[in-house]
């Protein structure tokens, strides 16, 4: 089966006013929000494909710690963290399309994605169920961590496996875990400055060569030539 | 001898110890990434034998080894070890670079913990191309390494002489 | 016995008892045994610290990131087809399987289907690069334990599947061959039939493996019992593929995972489990997933639809604004793409979750208390990759 969709979904037809529904997953988000209360900001459901929960910063190990032994989800699956800034130098290109260098507004608002998002970094983990072996038992938990304080609960002492992941967000975002055995850097060497991940850490080998976005594609076998200069175009075909 | 001071060791000499060399390298793999995998199948599978151009594969420790072949991507991480590896090998030594990330970087030319390129690292005597290279392109490497080792002149590297790319 | 056979029997007999007298002084702060970055048994460049008491580890620490190439920032600069490009390098044994998560990440933000014969070749490519990978773990899994044949047969039998992808594909690995929509170009005339052979091919190549290894009582005493992982630890690390259905628990996301992009939901294939949860139970597991592999590749080839191999996309492809996660049984364990958009040309932001990481990160606890050729068995029978591990 390649669908799997709450049970009501045979009998909605695709009307327009009538959206599917995915009662499996609007189950198991009714118990988070039962268990949880305020502390869950917000939330978002793409039916047939994922949930989504926002919680408040503090109530991270409770929402982990509910997850996990309210629904039985044991299994880890990852612990990251999005950095909801644009880049400054978007993608480092001198192209009419995509001209991140002299579009970047700094004062511009800072948009954020699915289940919303007040703040540039958001730190998200996704736990699951296996072993009932349903698509829908599982939940990406994201939460807001203010700007000048970069630090969230961690989740060793629920899931063992949070040590590298915490351990590779902070290497890579700056993020601080409290309750994390040991801090320290897992990919990068020891003398590595600054925090890759960050929008605003500049990849310096395309500032000092910025890939040209203008490139010149053969048209495809039997269309006419390009549309036009200036315009990006694949790699490919 | 008095010929290693004077200017050139006689012909006969040269070219019989250089053939000797070049067709018993003993060849080190110091494979990091995806190139390494190609170079395995150069090395170790049945159809692109290495063995029938005279090098072998697999020596217990650098200190025996003639030839390294480096590929798969460089780290920054990674560099001490590498520089220690080839101060580790004997001389008459040489360094073949395998793909493009030992190249120049390669894909990840923009990365911020890729080294680009080896040599920067390491004086490299070939370079071979690609994403990875096929195995026949190793050979063609090693056979090119052959031709080049073929017109050295031993009396320059026991001198201490800097060597001249031929 | 003469008399010099008795001295120097005498003789040996002294030095053991220094010998373990000096043993026993130096445990005493124990000895710190290096598996440096490089080193034949350690599937590439990942370091092993361990700290030894006699021949037994007190602790371990597992150093990665000397393959660390910075793929979440190099995906953010990058337009979806290079990411695809650069996406096949994660995983290089098994490379097309790495394009998949993300290209069903990106279909599934366009809300885009790939017609039914790129699904199924898709499908076909996938367990390909399944099987081209785990004949190679196979080969390899001998060389670390000692045996050093197999892997000759291994990389022999590997370059018949390497020629069929190559016939397709154009490149040996790496194929860079999946997009968004379809595939790039449709198989050529006379693959399926070169293919069902290949696979005949590998199936004996399985049964040589299982005769030359698994039958071996060298390698049973080696492997039975030998770091045994838990299906409660397991889960909690984050354990995936093979590993995990080693302990037991009976997940495969190619039957439960709910993927609109692939076709194994149309063939008929089992998942195989083993109760043990030790090394030999993850190598047999992995044993027979080939075998299975070959078997849904047979029957995909039989059934395989007509029709047009991409689907209607633009050429310039901007993904519409959203976040999705596809998760795909991939040959080391789950590996899934976190593809984040807003409307550009290329991914906002990718969290690239792959199986190796989760899989060596429950290494410091399983290394505790284990006997030193034992972390090489361990090493092997988890097996990762290290640019998945790194990435």
């Amino acid at each position: 089966m390649s669908d799997a969709t709450g049970t009501t979904d045979a009998a909605e037809a695709p009307e327009a006013e009538e959206a599917p529904t995915d009662d499996a997953r609007q189950a198991v988000l009714d118990q988070i929000t039962a268990a949880l209360g305020d502390a869950v900001l917000d939330s978002h459901i793409a039916v047939g494909r994922g949930l989504w929960v926002r919680v408040e910063r503090d109530a991270w190990l409770e929402a982990a710690g509910h997850v996990r032994n309210g629904l039985g989800y044991h299994f880890f699956d990852y612990l990251s963290a999005i950095d909801w800034m644009p880049s400054p130098w978007g993608r480092y290109e001198y192209s009419a399309v995509d001209d991140g260098i002299r579009q970047f507004d700094p004062n511009a608002p800072v948009e954020t994605g699915v289940a919303g998002g007040d703040t540039r970094f958001q730190v998200m983990c996704r736990l699951a169920d296996i072993r009932r072996r349903q698509p829908h038992h599982n939940v990406v938990i994201k939460a807001d961590l203010p700007d000048d304080d970069l630090r969230v609960a961690s989740l060793v002492s629920l899931y063992p496996g949070a040590n590298w992941h915490e351990r590779e967000c902070w290497e890579m975002f700056g993020i601080t875990f409290d309750g994390h055995p040991g801090l320290r850097h897992l990919y990068l060497p020891g003398e590595f400055e600054g925090h890759p991940l960050r929008k605003d850490f500049p990849l310096l080998a395309r500032l000092v060569k910025p890939w040209p976005g203008i490139v010149d594609v053969e048209p495809m076998p039997g269309e006419p030539a390009a549309e036009g200069d200036g315009e990006e175009t694949e790699e490919s075909s | 001898m008095g010929l290693v001071e004077s200017s050139k060791l006689p012909k006969p000499l040269t070219s019989l110890l250089n053939t000797a060399r070049k067709y018993s390298l003993w060849a080190y793999q110091w494979g990091l990434a995806c190139c390494a995998i190609e170079m395995g199948a150069a090395f170790a599978s049945p159809r692109y034998d290495v063995m029938r151009l005279g090098v072998i594969p697999l020596p217990a420790s650098p200190r025996q080894a003639d030839v390294v072949v480096i590929s798969g991507t460089v780290t920054d991480k990674m560099v001490p070890a590498i520089k220690r590896l080839y101060e580790q090998m004997p001389d008459p030594k040489y360094v073949i670079s395998m793909g493009s990330c030992t190249n120049c970087g390669g894909p990840y030319w923009d990365s911020y913990s890729v080294t680009k390129g080896v040599d920067q690292v390491v004086p490299v005597d070939v370079y071979i191309p690609g994403c990875p290279p096929r195995p026949e392109a190793l050979l063609e490497g090693i056979v090119l390494l052959q031709q080049r080792i073929g017109r050295e002149d031993m009396a320059e590297r026991w001198r201490g002489d800097p060597l001249v790319v031929q | 016995m003469t008399v010099t056979e008795r001295q120097q029997l005498a003789y040996v007999d002294a030095q053991a008892a220094d010998g373990r007298v000096n043993v026993e002084l130096e445990t005493d702060e124990g000895m710190i045994l290096n598996l440096g970055p490089q080193h034949p048994a350690t599937h590439g460049t990942l370091r092993v610290t361990a700290k030894l008491d006699g021949e037994q580890v007190v602790w371990a620490d597992v150093v990665p990131g000397y393959m660390h190439r910075g793929y979440e920032k190099l995906t953010e600069v990058r337009t979806y087809p290079q990411v695809t490009t650069l996406v096949n390098r994660i995983d290089w044994l098994g490379s097309f399987a790495n394009e998949v998560p993300f290209i069903l990440a990106a279909e599934q933000l366009m809300e885009i289907q790939a017609p039914p014969r790129a699904r199924h070749i898709r499908t076909i490519l996938f367990e390909m690069a399944r099987v081209a990978n785990i004949v190679l773990f196979l080969g390899d899994l001998g060389v670390q334990l000692g045996a050093v044949t197999p892997a000759f047969y291994a990389f022999r039998d590997r370059e018949h599947v390497l020629d069929q992808i190559e016939a397709v594909t154009g490149g040996r690995f790496h194929p860079n061959f999946d997009r968004i929509g379809g595939l790039k170009d449709d198989l050529p005339k006379g693959w399926i039939a070169d293919t069902k052979a290949v696979m005949v091919r590998i199936r004996n190549y399985c049964d040589e493996i299982e005769t030359l290894l698994f039958g071996n009582e060298i390698f049973e005493a080696r492997t039975r019992g030998v770091g045994v992982v838990p299906a409660e630890v397991g889960l909690g690390y984050g354990l995936t593929g093979a590993n995990i259905r080693a302990s037991g628990v009976d997940w495969d996301l190619r039957r439960d995972g709910a993927i609109a992009g692939l076709a194994h939901g149309d063939v008929d294939w089992q998942v195989w489990t083993h109760p043990d949860g030790d090394s030999f139970a993850r190598c047999w597991v992995r044993l027979q997933e080939t075998r299975e592999s070959t078997k849904i590749i047979d029957q995909l080839c039989d059934g395989l639809p007509g029709g047009p191999i991409m689907a209607k996309v633009p050429r310039i492809i901007k993904v519409p604004a959203g976040e999705a996660y596809v998760q795909t049984e991939n040959p080391l364990g789950a590996m899934g793409y976190y593809v984040v958009s807003k409307g550009d040309l290329g991914p906002f932001r990718t969290k690239i979750r792959s199986a190796s990481f989760s899989n060596v990160s429950i290494i410091p606890w399983l290394l505790k208390g284990v006997y030193v050729p034992d972390i090489i068995t361990i090493l092997a029978s988890l097996y990762f990759i290290l640019g998945d591990i790194d990435r």
